[in-house]
């Protein structure tokens, strides 16, 4: 089976399980998740994921801050980043796109098509469809 | 207590004799370092507010250049974080009430009021609104830290009916069902506040683009058709493709306004009927109707429709999952749009909401300013709001200028380039980039290199702080509202018509070797065709032309002497060859042929020459 691995950010415990869950639901998808910046550019240049879901407001280092740094890391600057945020204005969406995001997802978000969605943001090579 | 001492009061007051009273009787009872400031009309009032700190504001609406609640509304927008009390001599209880819609904090009758009692009435509309500040930015705060516990809630409540943990008995998926529409319904009310809050404080920046009205109002059925089916009610659209129906708006807005009205009549709509909706042209508009078979809206409630949380029956309202506050928004971002938004009983019960938006067509030619004096040297005004780009077009134009708008960058640059103008006004802000990128874009054109950049914003400070703005040369940053005073000051020096400036050449031709050549001597726009030549000539002046005589030999030769700079003024032609053809044969041009691999040069010295006698009269030579 086709491992796609996907590697979730966000600082809130309940948000990354409902996430986790969500995403589960897609049994390509191998998930794991990350409570920091810090700890996702680790996990990033270790794991190699196929796409970085990225919550924007987190403390220390907030989710555009994080995005840099993944771009600064040659082992981690072509990986396609997704934000995950409620921050979605219009003006803030754009900013995110020209900061190098793949795209935006907005929280809330539907849990039962989450996973579809993400797979619309990745690379074609990576995610041969096979239901 | 946080309530601030008032230090400084701006009287905006434009009777002499009621301003003497109040300084005396504030010198007598005032606190010893209040200041207070006085100035005779609202233009002043404006100018004052963007360069001094004022506590507090004291209004008499009846002033030359704003009246009644229009004063309001413009010394509330020219600082809505500052405390406004009217006072005046019109003792009408319902203005009184609309001024403390506007935004005012209080509302004092002259002669019913003494002095001790303005100054209390001062110290306490201070407070109010501060009060009213904490109160929005509570919201605000509340509001975000929401959404986050309710991410969670409604993920996991979502993935429940998703079957995503496995089948549920249907007693259970019975209460789930109740607790993730809820937990939705809780979704839509936080957005919906945190959407009035942001438009309130006008923090919400729309991004203006040309928007196809019908497949948008086909998206938003589409999107509520679930909705719809919820409450048995049909959503009808019969003219999905009829002609097309563009307007500028901001695309996510309008989507915004056309759902909130859909559920609306969706909500009200008894089932098993049908919500009808319309979308119709006209020269210089396009109204959206949405049509409902509700109980119509009760008359006493009518006056307080677009209100926020406004409900006719808060109880069968709430029942029916409503926040109070979409009717609210869709005021709000149609106002936005420039638009009108309003409602009737439809005949035969129920009601109609209609929302009317500015065509596109009509936008678009409202950009090129036809209406101001022959001759007035031309602005161009980069600024994406439309209400905003035509307030300032009028008061320029009563200042003598012509102003063309550009709604975006691209326009911007567009027009630039097509037309030469006297000055660049930019806004911060555009759909399409920032005013600074721009500015940088414009200054790398020849003819726009020392061009007065002013830039006009309401976040002018934004662009001062960019690091390349230091290379810009920009005259000024003038924060909005504009300092109206100041930019004509700006504006008078340097495109007054007896400034010393680069000549401006318009140059017909296809040859960018001679363009190049010409923009050393001055500041140059190109154009390949007689017709396009007269057509710049009508919205910009030009000391000279320079014609290939190819292009003068293909044109009609009645244009040729009809070249007219804005005043009517023939402007001088200089005609030479490109390509060494003969032009003594030609009876336009009866004048010495030049050889090919000299013409440059000595092009450009007759161009020289016949620039630095310009004030002569009017001549054609023949290179």
């Amino acid at each position: 089976m086709t491992d796609i691995r996907v590697l979730l950010v966000d600082d809130e415990p309940d948000i990354r399980d409902v996430v986790d869950v969500s995403l589960g639901l897609d049994p390509e998808f191998n998930i794991r998740a990350c409570a920091s910046g810090a700890d996702a550019l680790v996990t990033a240049a270790e794991w190699s994921p196929a796409i970085i879901l990225l919550d924007v407001m987190m403390p220390l280092m907030d989710g555009p801050t994080t995005l840099a740094n993944l771009r600064k890391n040659p082992r981690t600057a072509s990986i396609p980043v997704v934000f995950l945020t409620a921050r979605t204005r219009t003006d803030e969406v754009a900013q995110y796109i020209s900061l190098g995001a793949q795209g935006v997802l907005s929280k809330p978000f539907n849990p039962m098509t989450l996973a579809a969605a993400v797979r619309g943001y990745l690379p074609a090579s990576a995610a041969p469809y096979a239901p | 207590m946080g309530a601030k001492v008032i230090k400084s009061i701006l009287l905006i007051e434009d009777n002499p004799g009621d301003v003497r009273l109040l300084r005396a009787m504030f010198d007598e009872h005032g606190e010893h370092d209040t200041e207070m400031t006085s100035v005779d009309c609202m233009s002043a009032a404006e100018a004052h507010l963007v360069r001094h700190v004022v506590d507090i504001i004291l209004l008499d609406p009846g002033l030359p250049d704003a009246q009644g609640l229009g004063a309001i509304r413009r010394a509330h927008a020219a600082a809505p974080r500052l405390p406004l009390v009217v006072l005046t001599s019109l003792d009408d209880e319902m203005v009184a009430e609309q001024a403390l819609q506007e935004g005012a904090q209080d509302y004092l009758i002259k002669g019913q009021i003494e002095v001790r009692g303005i100054l209390r009435a001062l110290r306490y509309a201070a407070e109010r609104k501060r009060l009213e500040r904490l109160k929005d930015e509570f919201v605000s705060t509340v509001s975000h830290e929401l959404r986050t516990p309710l991410t969670s809630i409604t993920g996991s409540l979502g993935l429940l009916m998703g079957n995503a943990a496995g089948n549920l008995p249907p007693p259970m998926a019975r209460l789930l069902a109740i607790a993730h529409s809820n937990s939705q319904r809780l979704v839509r009310l936080v957005n919906d506040i945190l959407d009035i809050e942001k438009m309130e404080a006008g923090r919400v920046v729309f991004s203006f683009d040309r928007v196809e009205v019908r497949p948008l109002v086909a998206q938003a059925i589409e999107a509520n058709r679930g909705y719809a089916e919820g409450y048995g009610v049909r959503v009808r659209f019969d003219d999905a493709h009829g002609a097309a129906a563009d307007v500028r708006a901001d695309p996510d807005r309008l989507l915004q306004v056309v759902t909130n009205l859909l559920s609306n009549a969706i909500k009200f709509s008894p089932a098993n009927n049908e919500v009808m909706v319309a979308v119709e042209k006209s020269a210089d508009t396009v109204r959206l109707t949405v049509r409902d078979h509700g109980p119509g809206i009760p008359v006493d409630f009518k006056p307080l429709i677009f209100e926020k949380f406004a409900q006719a029956d808060a109880g069968a309202a709430r029942q029916k999952g409503g926040t109070g506050l979409g009717l609210s928004i869709v005021k709000q971002i149609v106002d936005r749009l420039s638009g009108e938004v309003g409602f009737a009983d439809a005949p035969g019960g129920g009601t109609i909401f209609h929302v009317e938006l500015p065509c596109w067509d009509h936008v678009a030619s409202l950009a090129i300013d036809r209406q101001a004096k022959p001759g007035a040297p031309r602005l161009l005004l980069c600024e994406d709001d439309l209400d905003t780009a035509l307030t300032l077009r009028e008061q320029l134009r009563q200042a003598g200028f012509a102003t063309d708008f550009a709604y975006s960058a691209a326009d911007a640059l567009v027009r630039a380039v097509t037309t030469l103008y006297h000055a660049i006004l930019v806004d911060i802000h555009l759909p399409d980039g920032d005013g600074v990128s721009l500015i940088v874009r414009l200054r790398a054109l020849p003819q726009y290199h020392d061009t007065p950049i002013i830039v006009v914003s309401g976040d002018a400070g934004s662009g001062r702080d960019d690091p390349r703005a230091t290379k810009l040369s920009v005259l000024d940053w003038l924060n909005k509202p504009v300092d109206f005073d100041r930019l004509v000051r700006l504006l008078a020096k340097p495109v007054g018509p007896e400034a010393s400036r680069r000549p401006r050449i318009l140059h017909v031709d296809e040859d960018n070797a001679v363009a190049r050549a010409l923009s050393e001597i001055g500041d140059v726009v190109t154009v390949n065709s007689i017709e396009d030549a007269q057509r710049a000539l009508k919205t910009s002046d030009f000391d000279l032309a320079v014609l290939d005589v190819a292009l003068a030999k293909g044109a009609d030769p009645d244009l040729l002497p009809e070249l007219r700079d804005s005043k009517g003024h023939v402007i001088p032609v200089v005609v030479f060859s490109a390509n060494g053809a003969n032009l003594a044969s030609d009876t336009q041009v009866p004048a010495a042929l030049v050889e090919s691999h000299t013409s440059m040069d000595s092009l450009m010295a007759t161009v020289r020459d016949r620039l630095a006698s310009r004030t002569t009269n009017v001549f054609r030579e023949v290179v």
